[in-house]
């Protein structure tokens, strides 16, 4: 075989060996689906995926000018601006206690990180039912009633937006635990010697040390955290759909995106053109935002 | 992490056999995933033993105790073919639709519908032929959504409908009578209001859902006219929905139940002293209350206004992808045409439903006396069916309206009109898609 | 040289300082641990305990009958859900680690001069929302007549960009040294890879491991599509049964739903240290 297909020391070769596997199966079921939405989304696909009917970009004005669509990207990025600092902070706070433990370190970081083994389906039945149950033996209202409170129908509000708390409150539980691990992690690489010479230079222990050392040390592991975080946000569906939707459909609020395009193309009015034009849109925003993001970060130009 | 760029030098590009060695990669991934079979149960669709087609059959979950066990001896009992019943928990309408599209799907289904884009995409077959000796013996309400150019594409199962449960007791003590009208109704759930009971119960999210339509027939109008126009587009809506605000504002709506409407236990245990569910809960509530509690239609609302309740059935389809239509078919008729006593078992067994068979319901001695004898009449006199006509989007678009009136205190009227063009856009694609072909 | 009233002072403060943290940790671990203590609550008492309107803290009597009423019910095949959940979650780690690490080697150490054509197509799937794609996934899966087997349920979600995006900056960093050692052995890629790489990268296969098979434990769109025959379901999706039928029954989904989460957090308890020192090892930020 000419080596200049295989490569100096067969190192093409072996890398189709290592990589090919994976490839393949990346192909054949992620990028024919998404060609395949791609395709669907220019044609008139009601209630078929192999429609003949081809509309050009119809799809397209249709669902940027259906308002139910663009508010739901209003809605998402509401979500999203609250969730991921509440997230990161909360994470961080976390970290930096559990850190600073000298009794029963691995107890709390136990007892933070377990919530990550809960599926969305469990928790929303825990907070729907019990925690945030709209009636007087929920766990919430009861608290409210001590305190001489009327109960409050915590899902089924929109003036105030008490839904938010509940959609809010569920996210922070399941995953603070994990980026707090992630945290603790980094905090464990910052060397030791930046304490003890801010310590001679007379900084005090607290805020002063966090602000000059801890977090600026912290930077790379804030990047990664932040953007696990927002590709997370990207993918919310799970605890909406539990919490929220009723065997007769969704409620016009506290619905993001790929609630709506659930309910569009995978619904009884099965329109696969207009979800997936939907979707294209939505995928050309997630990119643009993580473009946007990494060069905000300054990620892209040079390895760390 | 980063998105950064590998740090190895690359070397400087040549040709490579890569499309070669995806290949025998593709090679190597399909041998692996054949070797991890393990097929877990279903028979593929394919022929049974002595040449009998094997046909799967689709349930959304009832929640009725003993559903799934009759449903299941009913088929055991077909010797043209083997069924094997499918119960499936979870959002059956997407499951389906989803189903439809593939192989891999149902047979022979149950479906709130099927819908017109489900008719008009060939999804689901012509079971005219399996119905004709009997058709006129199908409550006329209820086979008309499933009726489409005098054909029909769905075979009714049972009737349901859903009405407005009161508690007897609690209203005599607090001096109210049973409402007549929307007025009175907004009044009433207000005096029954207390601390610790609230005075309505129309699902989680304060009626949208449940109610749809309803509060427009009970206005005198209608959601599709009979030349397929809008049927809506008038005051009255706006102000029945206006009233169903006030329910809300005056905190008179229970919210955040554990089970939502289609579940008595709201009523049962206490927290609401009316309830809008359906006529399937009735034992429910009987066992639970005995003799206190009384039905009524969602009352009249306005000076044109007449009570109104919805009805509608689920109907058994059978797929235009089934490898076997005909004995699909065959079965389907077998069921739910000859099989008149499981469909009486099934109707009365278990939930309360009204059979789909006026001369079945007249049998049925449970529907004779008493709150179900009161049921029977409501839907019969004031029973309203969701049009063929009325597409998901519509009922999409309406029930959001609902929604943002009832919780958000809305303007009816504007948002009514969103919703009147939305449908009318709505209806005139159906329509030109049903001129052309 | 600083007074001793100032020094006590001091002292005082870092000591106020202590126990205000331990108060306010303390606290928050209560609220963790508040959903977990409702689910065994939920699970533990009968129904018109649960439902009763005072709020009682601990059930009157625990019903630890609701457990075998749950393994008890006929429409609800529990057990076997269990036990395909964990064939599904096992077979699905592995296969991944499998194919993801592989794949992390070859972008991140064999020289090739499409590489990063490749790594951007992996990375690019990281922003595709999964229900973007569901509609012509499933069609592809019943296609191939995958529908209810477990290879339908398996194999679709094999390939994860995150993994093979985690193994691949781990690997960037993984000692050259090692390798070149293991050349001088006389080692090609495949054997180096399998005798010195994966031996020394046990902290990353921990971290993927673990996250992976909690995704798949829990994943419940897919399962619930796929799995459609009753011997197919998971454990996500017999719970959904009790959350979507008509009549709730409160302290059975209660028991359901912490059955359904008692592997993982026995998986949590047993093996949190390496679970941890994975994450923390593995190079995933």
């Amino acid at each position: 075989m000419p080596s200049r297909l295989l490569g100096p020391q067969n190192r093409y070769l072996w890398f189709w060996v290592f990589t090919g596997p994976f490839v393949v199966g990346l192909g054949v079921f992620v990028y024919v689906p998404l060609l395949w939405s791609l395709a669907l989304s220019f044609f008139d696909a009601r209630n078929t995926v192999t429609p003949t009917h081809f509309v050009g970009l119809s799809n397209y004005t249709s669902v940027l000018g259906d308002s139910a669509f663009t508010s739901s990207l209003a809605t998402f990025a509401v979500f999203c601006l609250f969730i991921v600092p509440a997230t990161y902070a909360l994470s961080l706070a976390l970290a930096l206690m559990v850190n600073r433990l000298r009794l029963a370190r691995a107890f709390f970081r136990s007892v933070f990180f377990l919530p990550t083994a809960c599926s969305y389906v469990v928790a929303s039945v825990i907070w729907k039912l019990s925690l945030f149950n709209g009636v007087r033996f929920g766990l919430a209202n009861t608290v409210l009633r001590w305190f001489g409170q009327d109960p409050v129908a915590w899902l089924s509000t929109s003036h105030p937006p008490w839904y938010w708390l509940v959609i809010v409150t569920v996210r922070l539980w399941l995953q603070a635990g994990f980026y707090m691990v992630l945290i603790l992690a980094g905090l464990q690489r910052i060397p030791r010697a930046l304490y003890e010479a801010a310590a001679v230079d007379g900084a005090r222990p607290g805020w002063q040390v966090f602000r000059h050392i801890t977090f600026p040390q912290l930077r790379a592991t804030s990047v990664a955290v932040v953007l696990l975080l927002v590709i997370n946000a990207f993918q919310a569906f799970d605890e909406f759909y539990n919490l929220l939707s009723t065997a007769r459909g969704y409620p016009p609020y506290a619905r993001p995106p790929l609630v709506y395009l659930y309910y569009v193309a995978l619904g009884q009015g099965q329109d696969l053109g207009i979800g997936s034009a939907g979707a294209v849109v939505l995928a050309l925003i997630i990119a643009l935002v993580t473009v946007v993001q990494a060069r905000w970060f300054g990620l892209g130009r040079k390895e760390e | 992490m980063t998105t950064s760029e590998p740090t190895e030098p690359i070397p400087a590009p040549t040709f490579s056999r890569r499309r070669l060695f995806t290949l025998g990669a593709g090679a190597a991934l399909t041998a692996a995933l054949a070797a991890c079979g393990s097929n877990t149960g279903r028979g593929s669709g394919s022929s049974g033993g002595h040449g009998a087609p094997v046909l799967s059959q689709w349930y959304h979950q009832y929640g009725e105790a003993g559903t799934e066990q009759a449903v299941k001896r009913y088929a055991a009992a077909y010797t043209e073919a083997r069924v094997s019943v499918q119960w499936r928990p979870g959002d059956y309408d997407r499951q389906t639709a989803a189903a439809l599209l593939t192989d891999a799907g149902p047979d022979v289904f149950e479906v709130n519908g099927p819908t017109l884009d489900q008719i008009q995409g060939h999804q689901v077959v012509d079971l005219t032929h399996e119905i004709a000796a009997v058709r006129p013996d199908f409550n006329a309400a209820v086979l008309a959504p499933k009726t489409y150019r005098g054909k029909v594409y769905g075979i009714p199962q049972t009737i349901d409908m859903q009405m407005l449960y009161y508690r007897k007791s609690l209203l005599t003590a607090a001096g109210v009578r049973p409402p007549r009208t929307l007025h009175e109704l907004v009044d009433a759930a207000h005096r029954l209001t207390t601390r610790n009971v609230k005075g309505l119960f129309l699902g989680n999210d304060g009626g949208a859902g449940v109610l749809g339509g309803t509060p427009l027939f009970a206005a005198g109008l209608e959601l599709v006219t009979a030349d397929g126009r809008v049927g809506f587009d008038d005051p009255a809506a706006a102000a029945a929905l206006a009233g169903l605000h006030t329910l809300y504002a005056n905190k008179s709506l229970l919210l955040g139940a554990p089970a939502d409407w289609a579940d008595p236990s709201a009523f049962t245990q206490g927290l609401t002293a009316m309830q809008w569910t359906g006529l399937w809960a009735m034992p429910q509530i009987k066992k639970a209350l005995g003799d206190d509690f009384g039905v009524l239609p969602f009352p009249a609302a306005g000076n044109h206004g007449r009570p109104a309740v919805p009805v509608g059935a689920y109907a058994t389809a059978v797929s235009a992808r089934s490898k076997h239509v005909d004995a699909a078919k065959a079965y389907a008729k077998w069921l739910w045409v000859d099989r008149t006593d499981d469909q009486q078992d099934f109707a009365l067994s278990y939930g309360f439903h009204i059979p789909a068979r006026v001369s079945l319901a007249k049998k049925a001695a449970k529907l004779r006396t008493g709150p179900a004898a009161d049921a029977v009449g409501f839907a019969t006199d004031h029973g309203h069916a969701s049009p063929l006509l009325w597409t998901p989007k519509s009922q999409t678009a309406l029930q959001d309206a609902l929604t943002r009136i009832i919780q958000g205190g809305a303007d009816p009227s504007a948002q009514l009109k969103s919703v009147v063009s939305t449908v009318g856009s709505e209806l005139s694609r159906v329509l030109k898609k049903s001129g052309k072909g | 040289m600083r007074k001793n009233g100032e020094a006590t002072i001091q002292d005082a403060h870092v000591r106020l300082g202590r126990a205000l943290r331990a108060v306010i940790i303390g606290a928050l671990a209560v609220l963790f641990l508040v959903p977990f203590y409702l689910l065994v609550r939920g699970g533990l008492s009968s129904e018109s305990d649960l439902t009763s309107p005072g709020w009682t803290f601990f059930p009157r009597t625990l019903r630890w009958s609701n457990v075998r009423e749950l393994f008890d019910d006929p429409s609800v095949p529990m057990l076997h859900a269990l036990w395909n959940s964990t064939q599904i979650a096992v077979l699905t780690t592995l296969g991944t680690l499998l194919l993801a690490s592989l794949a992390g080697y070859g972008l991140a150490r064999i020289p090739y001069p499409y590489a990063n054509h490749v790594f951007y197509a992996i990375l690019g799937t990281l922003m595709i929302p999964s229900a973007v794609t569901f509609v012509p996934s499933f069609v592809l899966v019943s296609t191939l007549g995958w529908i209810s087997t477990l290879r339908g349920l398996i194999v679709p979600t094999l390939f994860s960009g995150f993994a093979a995006f985690v193994f691949r900056q781990y690997f960037l960093g993984f000692p050259k040294e090692l390798e070149d050692a293991a050349r001088v052995d006389g080692l090609g890629h495949w054997r180096t890879y399998w005798r010195v790489v994966v031996p020394n990268s046990r902290p990353v296969f921990a971290a993927v491991g673990a996250i992976v098979f909690i995704g798949s434990w829990n994943a419940f769109l897919w399962p619930l599509v796929i799995g459609q025959d009753q011997q197919a379901w998971t454990v996500q999706v017999a719970l959904a049964t009790f959350t979507t039928a008509q009549v709730v029954n409160l302290h059975e989904l209660f028991v359901a739903a912490a059955v359904s989460i008692l592997p993982l957090v026995v998986v949590f308890v047993v093996l949190q240290r390496y679970i941890v020192a994975g994450v923390e090892r593995s190079g995933i930020d």
